[in-house]
Protein backbone atom coordinates (compact mmCIF):
# COMPACT_ATOMS: atom_id res chain seq x y z
CA UNK A 1 0.00 0.00 0.00
CA UNK A 2 0.93 3.46 -0.92
CA UNK A 3 1.83 5.92 2.35
CA UNK A 4 -0.39 8.08 0.42
CA UNK A 5 -3.69 6.37 0.45
CA UNK A 6 -4.49 7.65 3.90
CA UNK A 7 -3.70 11.25 3.10
CA UNK A 8 -7.02 13.60 3.38
CA UNK A 9 -8.22 14.84 0.13
CA UNK A 10 -8.13 18.57 -0.12
CA UNK A 11 -10.63 20.44 0.77
CA UNK A 12 -12.10 17.65 3.38
CA UNK A 13 -9.18 18.09 6.36
CA UNK A 14 -12.26 20.05 8.14
CA UNK A 15 -14.42 17.54 8.45
CA UNK A 16 -12.16 14.80 9.38
CA UNK A 17 -12.25 13.50 12.69
CA UNK A 18 -9.22 14.85 14.97
CA UNK A 19 -8.25 11.49 15.81
CA UNK A 20 -7.85 10.87 11.75
CA UNK A 21 -5.99 13.99 11.16
CA UNK A 22 -3.58 13.03 14.06
CA UNK A 23 -2.64 9.76 12.41
CA UNK A 24 -2.15 11.07 8.98
CA UNK A 25 -0.12 14.20 10.51
CA UNK A 26 1.86 11.84 13.48
CA UNK A 27 1.22 8.81 12.76
CA UNK A 28 4.06 5.81 12.28
CA UNK A 29 2.64 4.19 8.73
CA UNK A 30 6.54 4.44 6.79
CA UNK A 31 8.63 6.02 9.61
CA UNK A 32 9.87 3.05 11.07
CA UNK A 33 9.46 3.75 14.40
CA UNK A 34 9.88 1.08 17.33
CA UNK A 35 8.93 0.44 21.01
CA UNK A 36 11.50 2.95 22.18
CA UNK A 37 9.70 6.09 20.85
CA UNK A 38 6.48 5.05 22.19
CA UNK A 39 4.65 8.34 23.44
CA UNK A 40 6.03 10.86 20.91
CA UNK A 41 4.19 9.76 18.16
CA UNK A 42 0.27 8.97 17.28
CA UNK A 43 -0.44 4.99 17.91
CA UNK A 44 -1.84 2.80 15.53
CA UNK A 45 -4.53 1.42 18.04
CA UNK A 46 -7.14 3.85 19.59
CA UNK A 47 -9.36 3.84 22.40
CA UNK A 48 -10.37 -0.19 22.88
CA UNK A 49 -13.04 -1.54 25.48
CA UNK A 50 -10.68 -3.82 27.36
CA UNK A 51 -10.27 -3.57 31.02
CA UNK A 52 -8.26 -1.83 33.18
CA UNK A 53 -5.10 -2.93 33.52
CA UNK A 54 -5.25 -5.34 31.04
CA UNK A 55 -1.68 -7.25 29.77
CA UNK A 56 -3.50 -8.36 26.17
CA UNK A 57 -3.80 -4.25 25.55
CA UNK A 58 -0.09 -3.48 26.55
CA UNK A 59 0.83 -6.21 24.51
CA UNK A 60 -1.10 -4.92 21.05
CA UNK A 61 0.70 -1.53 21.93
CA UNK A 62 4.43 -2.78 22.06
CA UNK A 63 3.14 -5.35 18.82
CA UNK A 64 1.78 -2.42 16.23
CA UNK A 65 4.95 -0.07 17.44
CA UNK A 66 7.58 -2.92 16.07
CA UNK A 67 5.90 -3.83 13.14
CA UNK A 68 8.19 -3.50 10.28
CA UNK A 69 5.74 -2.43 7.97
CA UNK A 70 2.45 -1.56 9.45
CA UNK A 71 1.13 0.16 6.20
CA UNK A 72 1.86 -3.70 4.10
CA UNK A 73 0.52 -6.06 6.99
CA UNK A 74 -2.70 -7.71 7.10
CA UNK A 75 -3.53 -8.40 10.80
CA UNK A 76 -5.85 -11.95 10.92
CA UNK A 77 -7.94 -11.70 14.42
CA UNK A 78 -10.48 -14.26 15.59
CA UNK A 79 -12.53 -14.20 18.81
CA UNK A 80 -11.70 -13.42 21.91
CA UNK A 81 -10.98 -10.22 24.10
CA UNK A 82 -8.57 -9.09 21.12
CA UNK A 83 -10.84 -9.01 18.66
CA UNK A 84 -12.44 -5.94 20.76
CA UNK A 85 -9.05 -4.20 20.46
CA UNK A 86 -8.64 -4.70 16.64
CA UNK A 87 -11.71 -3.47 15.44
CA UNK A 88 -9.98 -0.09 16.55
CA UNK A 89 -6.21 -0.57 14.91
CA UNK A 90 -5.76 1.24 11.94
CA UNK A 91 -4.13 -1.37 9.96
CA UNK A 92 -5.88 -3.80 7.38
CA UNK A 93 -7.43 -6.59 10.02
CA UNK A 94 -10.01 -9.47 9.21
CA UNK A 95 -12.45 -11.46 12.11
CA UNK A 96 -12.57 -14.79 10.88
CA UNK A 97 -14.76 -17.46 12.88
CA UNK A 98 -13.70 -18.80 15.72
CA UNK A 99 -10.47 -20.91 15.39
CA UNK A 100 -10.28 -20.57 11.93
CA UNK A 101 -7.47 -17.86 11.60
CA UNK A 102 -4.50 -19.61 10.54
CA UNK A 103 -6.57 -20.84 7.27
CA UNK A 104 -7.67 -17.97 6.50
CA UNK A 105 -4.17 -16.25 6.97
CA UNK A 106 -3.35 -19.14 4.94
CA UNK A 107 -5.72 -17.90 1.58
CA UNK A 108 -4.59 -14.19 2.54
CA UNK A 109 -1.09 -14.19 2.27
CA UNK A 110 -1.06 -16.98 -1.07
CA UNK A 111 -3.38 -14.44 -2.32
CA UNK A 112 -1.05 -11.22 -1.49
CA UNK A 113 1.51 -13.13 -3.24
CA UNK A 114 -0.17 -13.32 -6.60
CA UNK A 115 -1.84 -10.10 -6.57
CA UNK A 116 1.49 -8.35 -5.59
CA UNK A 117 4.59 -10.15 -7.03
CA UNK A 118 6.82 -7.12 -6.39
CA UNK A 119 5.74 -6.25 -2.89
CA UNK A 120 6.01 -7.77 0.37
CA UNK A 121 3.17 -8.27 2.37
CA UNK A 122 2.94 -9.49 6.10
CA UNK A 123 0.63 -11.24 7.33
CA UNK A 124 0.31 -11.58 11.40
CA UNK A 125 -1.98 -14.27 13.46
CA UNK A 126 -2.97 -12.33 16.47
CA UNK A 127 -5.79 -14.49 18.76
CA UNK A 128 -6.32 -15.28 21.65
CA UNK A 129 -5.22 -18.78 23.68
CA UNK A 130 -8.49 -20.37 22.83
CA UNK A 131 -8.37 -19.32 19.38
CA UNK A 132 -4.87 -20.80 18.60
CA UNK A 133 -4.43 -23.32 21.51
CA UNK A 134 -7.92 -24.92 21.79
CA UNK A 135 -10.29 -24.42 18.76
CA UNK A 136 -8.30 -23.19 16.41
CA UNK A 137 -5.24 -26.03 17.21
CA UNK A 138 -6.22 -27.98 13.98
CA UNK A 139 -5.77 -24.95 11.72
CA UNK A 140 -2.56 -23.65 13.27
CA UNK A 141 -1.27 -27.12 13.55
CA UNK A 142 -1.81 -27.58 9.94
CA UNK A 143 -0.16 -24.10 8.85
CA UNK A 144 2.51 -24.79 10.40
CA UNK A 145 2.95 -28.51 9.53
CA UNK A 146 2.62 -27.32 5.63
CA UNK A 147 5.22 -24.16 6.25
CA UNK A 148 3.07 -21.25 5.49
CA UNK A 149 5.67 -17.97 6.02
CA UNK A 150 3.29 -15.83 8.50
CA UNK A 151 3.53 -15.06 11.61
CA UNK A 152 1.22 -16.16 14.55
CA UNK A 153 0.93 -14.32 17.73
CA UNK A 154 -0.93 -15.89 21.28
CA UNK A 155 -2.02 -13.68 23.84
CA UNK A 156 -2.18 -16.00 26.48
CA UNK A 157 -4.10 -14.97 29.08
CA UNK A 158 -4.87 -18.25 30.58
CA UNK A 159 -8.29 -18.08 30.37
CA UNK A 160 -11.29 -17.75 27.81
CA UNK A 161 -11.77 -14.24 29.74
CA UNK A 162 -13.96 -12.61 27.32
CA UNK A 163 -17.36 -15.08 28.55
CA UNK A 164 -17.04 -14.82 32.02
CA UNK A 165 -13.43 -17.13 33.43
CA UNK A 166 -13.65 -20.76 31.71
CA UNK A 167 -10.27 -22.58 31.88
CA UNK A 168 -8.83 -22.84 28.66
CA UNK A 169 -5.85 -25.48 27.79
CA UNK A 170 -3.20 -22.99 28.38
CA UNK A 171 -4.71 -22.57 32.02
CA UNK A 172 -1.83 -23.86 34.27
CA UNK A 173 -3.02 -27.19 36.40
CA UNK A 174 -5.11 -26.90 39.78
CA UNK A 175 -6.36 -22.72 38.39
CA UNK A 176 -9.75 -22.08 39.76
CA UNK A 177 -11.71 -19.84 37.58
CA UNK A 178 -15.22 -18.49 37.84
CA UNK A 179 -16.71 -21.49 35.45
CA UNK A 180 -14.00 -23.75 36.41
CA UNK A 181 -14.64 -24.30 40.62
CA UNK A 182 -13.22 -27.21 41.01
CA UNK A 183 -9.66 -26.47 39.78
CA UNK A 184 -8.11 -27.75 36.30
CA UNK A 185 -7.45 -31.28 35.96
CA UNK A 186 -4.51 -31.71 33.11
CA UNK A 187 -1.48 -29.37 32.41
CA UNK A 188 -1.10 -26.49 30.65
CA UNK A 189 -0.98 -27.40 26.91
CA UNK A 190 3.11 -27.02 25.95
CA UNK A 191 2.31 -25.01 22.73
CA UNK A 192 5.59 -23.35 22.05
CA UNK A 193 7.27 -26.99 22.33
CA UNK A 194 4.51 -28.10 19.96
CA UNK A 195 5.29 -25.28 17.34
CA UNK A 196 8.95 -25.60 17.41
CA UNK A 197 8.11 -30.05 16.16
CA UNK A 198 5.56 -28.87 14.09
CA UNK A 199 8.10 -26.94 11.98
CA UNK A 200 8.11 -23.37 13.24
CA UNK A 201 11.32 -21.64 12.02
CA UNK A 202 11.31 -20.02 15.07
CA UNK A 203 9.25 -19.87 18.02
CA UNK A 204 9.82 -17.67 20.97
CA UNK A 205 7.65 -16.97 24.70
CA UNK A 206 7.64 -13.47 26.53
CA UNK A 207 5.70 -11.22 28.59
CA UNK A 208 5.11 -7.59 28.10
CA UNK A 209 7.26 -6.82 31.22
CA UNK A 210 10.36 -5.98 28.99
CA UNK A 211 8.49 -3.85 25.96
CA UNK A 212 12.48 -3.73 23.98
CA UNK A 213 12.80 -7.40 24.01
CA UNK A 214 9.35 -8.15 23.03
CA UNK A 215 9.71 -5.92 20.23
CA UNK A 216 12.58 -7.39 18.93
CA UNK A 217 11.28 -10.81 18.78
CA UNK A 218 8.31 -9.78 16.86
CA UNK A 219 10.38 -8.22 14.35
CA UNK A 220 12.83 -11.00 14.54
CA UNK A 221 9.67 -13.10 14.06
CA UNK A 222 8.31 -11.32 10.69
CA UNK A 223 11.11 -10.64 9.14
CA UNK A 224 11.94 -14.59 9.13
CA UNK A 225 8.19 -15.57 8.01
CA UNK A 226 8.96 -13.56 5.03
CA UNK A 227 12.17 -15.30 4.52
CA UNK A 228 11.82 -19.12 5.53
CA UNK A 229 8.50 -20.03 6.97
CA UNK A 230 6.02 -19.98 9.78
CA UNK A 231 7.24 -18.55 12.95
CA UNK A 232 5.41 -18.42 16.60
CA UNK A 233 5.26 -16.26 19.39
CA UNK A 234 3.29 -16.70 22.64
CA UNK A 235 2.97 -14.04 25.23
CA UNK A 236 1.87 -14.06 28.75
CA UNK A 237 -1.18 -11.44 29.42
CA UNK A 238 -1.89 -11.18 32.81
CA UNK A 239 -5.89 -10.50 33.50
CA UNK A 240 -7.24 -8.95 36.75
CA UNK A 241 -10.50 -9.48 36.00
CA UNK A 242 -10.47 -12.92 36.11
CA UNK A 243 -7.46 -14.02 37.83
CA UNK A 244 -8.41 -11.14 40.75
CA UNK A 245 -5.69 -9.42 41.10
CA UNK A 246 -5.67 -5.54 41.12
CA UNK A 247 -4.88 -4.18 37.80
CA UNK A 248 -2.13 -1.98 38.90
CA UNK A 249 -0.42 -5.61 39.79
CA UNK A 250 -0.45 -6.90 35.86
CA UNK A 251 3.50 -6.03 35.30
CA UNK A 252 4.23 -7.57 38.23
CA UNK A 253 2.20 -10.82 38.36
CA UNK A 254 4.56 -11.15 35.14
CA UNK A 255 8.06 -10.49 36.28
CA UNK A 256 6.65 -12.56 38.92
CA UNK A 257 5.57 -16.02 36.94
CA UNK A 258 9.08 -15.16 34.61
CA UNK A 259 11.34 -15.25 37.90
CA UNK A 260 9.53 -18.36 39.38
CA UNK A 261 9.80 -20.17 36.27
CA UNK A 262 6.21 -21.02 35.58
CA UNK A 263 6.60 -18.84 32.55
CA UNK A 264 10.14 -18.63 31.40
CA UNK A 265 10.61 -16.38 28.26
CA UNK A 266 12.26 -18.79 26.15
CA UNK A 267 13.35 -18.41 22.03
CA UNK A 268 14.01 -21.89 19.47
CA UNK A 269 15.68 -21.00 16.25
CA UNK A 270 16.23 -23.07 13.34
CA UNK A 271 19.76 -23.02 12.24
CA UNK A 272 18.43 -21.40 9.39
CA UNK A 273 16.56 -18.82 11.37
CA UNK A 274 20.11 -18.49 13.41
CA UNK A 275 21.85 -18.03 10.61
CA UNK A 276 19.54 -15.23 8.99
CA UNK A 277 19.41 -13.48 12.30
CA UNK A 278 22.65 -13.27 12.82
CA UNK A 279 23.35 -12.17 8.98
CA UNK A 280 20.73 -9.72 9.60
CA UNK A 281 22.26 -8.31 12.93
CA UNK A 282 25.96 -8.13 11.18
CA UNK A 283 24.38 -6.17 8.37
CA UNK A 284 22.57 -3.50 10.89
CA UNK A 285 25.93 -3.32 13.26
CA UNK A 286 28.10 -2.18 9.59
CA UNK A 287 25.60 0.40 8.66
CA UNK A 288 24.94 1.20 12.22
CA UNK B 1 -16.84 11.78 37.66
CA UNK B 2 -14.24 9.53 37.33
CA UNK B 3 -10.39 8.65 38.04
CA UNK B 4 -7.83 9.40 36.24
CA UNK B 5 -4.16 9.34 36.52
CA UNK B 6 -2.23 12.79 36.94
CA UNK B 7 1.49 13.92 36.27
CA UNK B 8 3.32 16.41 38.99
CA UNK B 9 5.25 18.44 36.18
CA UNK B 10 8.10 19.10 38.91
CA UNK B 11 8.85 15.64 39.62
CA UNK B 12 8.70 14.51 36.44
CA UNK B 13 12.49 13.40 34.68
CA UNK B 14 11.11 12.17 31.67
CA UNK B 15 12.33 8.76 31.66
CA UNK B 16 9.04 7.38 29.83
CA UNK B 17 8.66 4.16 32.41
CA UNK B 18 4.80 4.88 32.36
CA UNK B 19 4.60 5.16 28.79
CA UNK B 20 5.72 1.38 28.81
CA UNK B 21 3.60 0.32 31.48
CA UNK B 22 0.15 2.13 30.43
CA UNK B 23 -2.39 -0.43 28.46
CA UNK B 24 -4.24 2.77 27.21
CA UNK B 25 -3.03 3.70 23.45
CA UNK B 26 -2.41 7.40 23.06
CA UNK B 27 -3.29 8.25 27.09
CA UNK B 28 0.47 9.27 28.06
CA UNK B 29 1.69 11.68 25.86
CA UNK B 30 5.70 12.39 25.93
CA UNK B 31 6.98 16.03 25.21
CA UNK B 32 10.35 15.96 23.76
CA UNK B 33 10.53 19.91 24.20
CA UNK B 34 10.25 19.43 27.73
CA UNK B 35 11.41 15.88 28.65
CA UNK B 36 8.56 15.24 30.54
CA UNK B 37 5.00 13.60 30.13
CA UNK B 38 1.52 14.24 30.25
CA UNK B 39 -1.24 12.33 30.92
CA UNK B 40 -4.98 13.11 28.64
CA UNK B 41 -7.88 11.92 31.90
CA UNK B 42 -10.10 10.96 28.96
CA UNK B 43 -8.22 7.82 27.88
CA UNK B 44 -7.13 6.80 31.16
CA UNK B 45 -8.46 4.17 32.85
CA UNK B 46 -7.08 4.80 36.47
CA UNK B 47 -5.26 0.93 36.56
CA UNK B 48 -2.32 2.20 38.74
CA UNK B 49 0.36 0.64 36.21
CA UNK B 50 1.80 3.64 36.06
CA UNK B 51 1.56 4.98 39.75
CA UNK B 52 3.83 1.20 40.34
CA UNK B 53 6.41 1.81 37.56
CA UNK B 54 7.12 5.61 38.35
CA UNK B 55 10.31 5.81 40.16
CA UNK B 56 10.26 8.92 41.15
CA UNK B 57 6.60 9.09 42.67
CA UNK B 58 5.64 11.56 40.22
CA UNK B 59 1.99 10.06 39.44
CA UNK B 60 -1.06 10.63 41.16
CA UNK B 61 -4.99 9.13 40.93
CA UNK B 62 -7.08 11.68 41.07
CA UNK B 63 -10.97 12.52 40.75
CA UNK B 64 -11.90 14.18 37.60
CA UNK B 65 -15.26 16.20 37.97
Amino acid sequence: MSVDIIKISPGFEEIMPEDYRDLVNNGSYGKGFSVSELGTFKELIEEHPLCAGCGLALSLRFILASLPDPEDTVIVGTTGCNSLAEAQVAIHNIHSIFGNQNAVATGLKRALEIRFPGRTKDVVVMAGDGGVGDIGLGTTMHSWLRGEKFTTIMFDNEAYANTGGQESGMSCEGTVLNMAPTGKKFPKIPLPEIARDAGCVYTAVVTPSNPKRLGKMVRQAILIARELGPSYIQIYCPCPTNYKFKPSESIKRAKEKEKDGSYPVREYFSPKAKEFVERLEKRVNETG
Amino acid sequence: MYFAAEVEQEKCKGCKLCIFSCPEPNAIIFKPAKKKVSIDPKRCKACGLCLEACKFLAVTITQVK
